[in-house]
């Protein structure tokens, strides 16, 4: 019998004023998977994980978490979920020890371990107004883990980190997913979903567009790769050979570089074909599609129409949005 | 002392050493306040003092001003600060259950105003010397009494004001008539008609007489004394419904 689900989501609604931000969502986290909210800013997801964290009472729907009502239970739930909140802080004057210190509870884990393993050792006696903020995301971090919770719910986890301290958080999330815990990630960061995530769900203007496993996402919504090489006087034997290969879509030749579109297979029958054609070119390049392909390719697809349905033109400018900072 | 209350109200105490709001607001501000217009007026008994000697007049009236700057000023300051900032939020998603916050700082206001306090009268006692406490019992009541009004006063206006800075504007704008009308300034004998017709109802003045009258020998101050009981309970209520975070 398999494991019931750590979060289970149905049609939560919920609006401030007269703007409906989550609009009828369902959502479901499987134990031990790590599960990706993505979507663009306004697209409903943190209200979502306040709602699921019990940090916001929603207007309409059930939740379930670790078996609780978020919004009745949330004393009991609570000291089972670790949290790292976006847009939160620590009393400025708070060292980083003593931080350990008031939030562990008799679950906790050694602090100075995970401190050591985040790197924030030689910071311990460092006031939380003197931290950098890639140093703040780190503690947050390992607050959220201190108490061995069943479920860790990341908001925006490596917002202004930079790319090695990245890497680390992501090695540390990998981590929990080895050990069993369920995480619930909400993310703008395409990279971060893809490496991280077992299954993704894409939300936009407060409902799920799709949902599934990255490659998945990839390979419905995008996956054409694109392949690029040089050659002054290609054959037009080689070309022909080329534009019959299986998943072809198209040779496009301007001058001497020629541009090939299919599905991913190409990848390989094309290399194959420049493999017995003598040399290779030196400049041959190849585009994977990815998840930030597939996001882009969900938003221009079917699903756009119930999105241009509320929003009219508003469509392609927040695809934008989504991918901001990724091109 | 390890629950959640005991944590925070520990932490707290710690931060609170930490902040030079605190420190200059609570703890300097009454105490130079006090010596200076203690020795403006001398140490003679004088009639605008009924007939007490004005140095023991002021100091009798000084811990109402510690009490008043805690929960006017730093507790509003604080509360809505952590507020603002997500703070209160980050407790919450811990699993700190949603009134140990505001439980926590009302034990660190009452903590704070009593050591204060404490500080005015060390300090006031080589200067001015102490006066002695003519109803030991009833300066005993109103003290804790006009502090649990005026902390719990402090956690209201932190819960229900939206910024640090609206906090420091509306507390302030609050403390300092309550302070020259009230506690600090000039005697009420030395009053325009219409000025004490302002001071007399407001809660600071009505601490103040039910801690000094009593003290000095100048009268019991029952109506006093109940006005502000009243207050503390209605301010406790009102606080405790507002604890959510």
């Amino acid at each position: 019998m398999s494991e019931p689900d750590v979060v289970t989501v149905r049609g939560l609604r919920k609006s401030y004023g007269t703007r409906v931000v989550v609009d009828g969502l369902d959502l479901a986290v499987p134990a031990g998977e790590i599960v990706g909210l993505i979507g663009a800013n306004g697209a409903g997801k943190t209200t979502t994980v306040e709602c699921i964290e019990g940090l916001r009472k929603p207007d309409a729907g059930s939740l379930r978490v670790l078996g609780y009502d978020p919004v009745t239970q949330a004393e009991e739930l609570r000291p089972l979920v670790g949290s790292q909140l976006q847009d939160s802080a620590l009393p400025d004057r708070l060292r980083v020890a003593e931080a350990v210190e008031l939030f562990s509870t008799p679950r906790a884990q050694d602090g100075g371990e995970l401190l050591e393993r985040f790197g924030l050792s030689p910071r311990r006696r460092s006031a939380f107004s003197s931290l950098s903020g890639g140093e703040r995301q780190r503690l947050f971090l390992v607050l959220a883990l201190l108490n061995r919770p069943q479920l860790v719910i990341l908001d925006e986890l490596t917002q202004g980190l930079d790319p090695a301290a990245r890497r680390g958080v992501w090695a540390a999330v990998r981590q929990l997913h080895d050990e069993g815990t369920t995480v619930l990630l909400v993310t703008h960061d395409m990279d971060e979903a893809e490496a991280l995530c077992d299954q993704v769900v894409v939300m936009r203007a407060g409902r799920v567009l799709d949902a599934g496993a990255p490659a998945y996402l990839v390979d419905r919504h995008a996956s054409t790769a694109r392949i690029r090489f040089s050659m002054p006087d290609p054959p037009a034997l080689l070309l022909d050979q080329v534009r019959r290969l299986d998943g072809v879509h198209e040779v496009e030749r301007d001058g001497a570089r020629i541009t090939v579109r299919g599905h991913r297979r190409i990848i390989a029958y094309v290399g194959a074909t420049l493999v017995r054609w003598e040399p290779v070119p030196a400049d041959l390049s190849v585009h994977v599609p990815s998840l930030e392909d597939a996001l882009l390719g969900l938003l221009d697809g079917d699903h756009a129409s119930y999105v241009n349905h509320v929003m009219p033109d508003a469509f392609t400018p927040l695809g934008r949005e989504l991918l901001g900072g990724q091109r | 002392m390890n629950t959640a209350i005991g944590k925070l109200v520990r932490a707290e105490l710690k931060l609170m050493t930490r902040d030079p709001l605190v420190l200059t607001f609570v703890f300097a501000f009454p105490i130079v306040t006090m010596l200076i217009i203690g020795g403006a007026f001398g140490t003679k008994p004088d009639p605008g003092f009924d007939f007490t000697n004005p140095a023991h007049w002021y100091v009798a009236s000084y811990l109402t001003v510690v009490i008043a700057a805690t929960g006017l000023v730093m507790l509003p300051v604080h509360l809505a600060s952590y507020r603002e900032r997500g703070v209160l939020r980050r407790f919450a998603a811990a699993g700190f259950p949603r009134w140990s916050f505001a439980t926590a700082q009302l034990i660190v206001g009452l903590v704070t105003t009593a050591v204060a306090c404490a500080l005015l009268l060390a300090v006031a006692a080589p200067v001015y010397g102490i006066p002695a406490v003519h109803d030991v019992w009833r300066v005993a009541v109103a003290l804790p009494l006009g502090a649990i009004a005026f902390v719990s006063i402090g956690v209201l206006l932190g819960s229900l004001l939206p910024s640090a800075r609206a906090a420091q504007a509306v507390g302030l704008l609050i403390f300092f008539p309550s302070f020259l009308l009230g506690a600090g300034g000039p005697p009420p004998h030395v009053m325009g008609s219409v000025v004490r017709k302002v001071a007399d109802p407001m809660p600071l003045t009505l601490l103040t007489n039910a801690v000094r009258e009593p003290w000095l020998g100048l009268g019991t101050a029952t109506g006093s004394l109940i006005t502000v009981a009243a207050l503390a309970v209605a301010a406790l209520i009102l606080a405790a419904r507002r604890t959510a975070l």
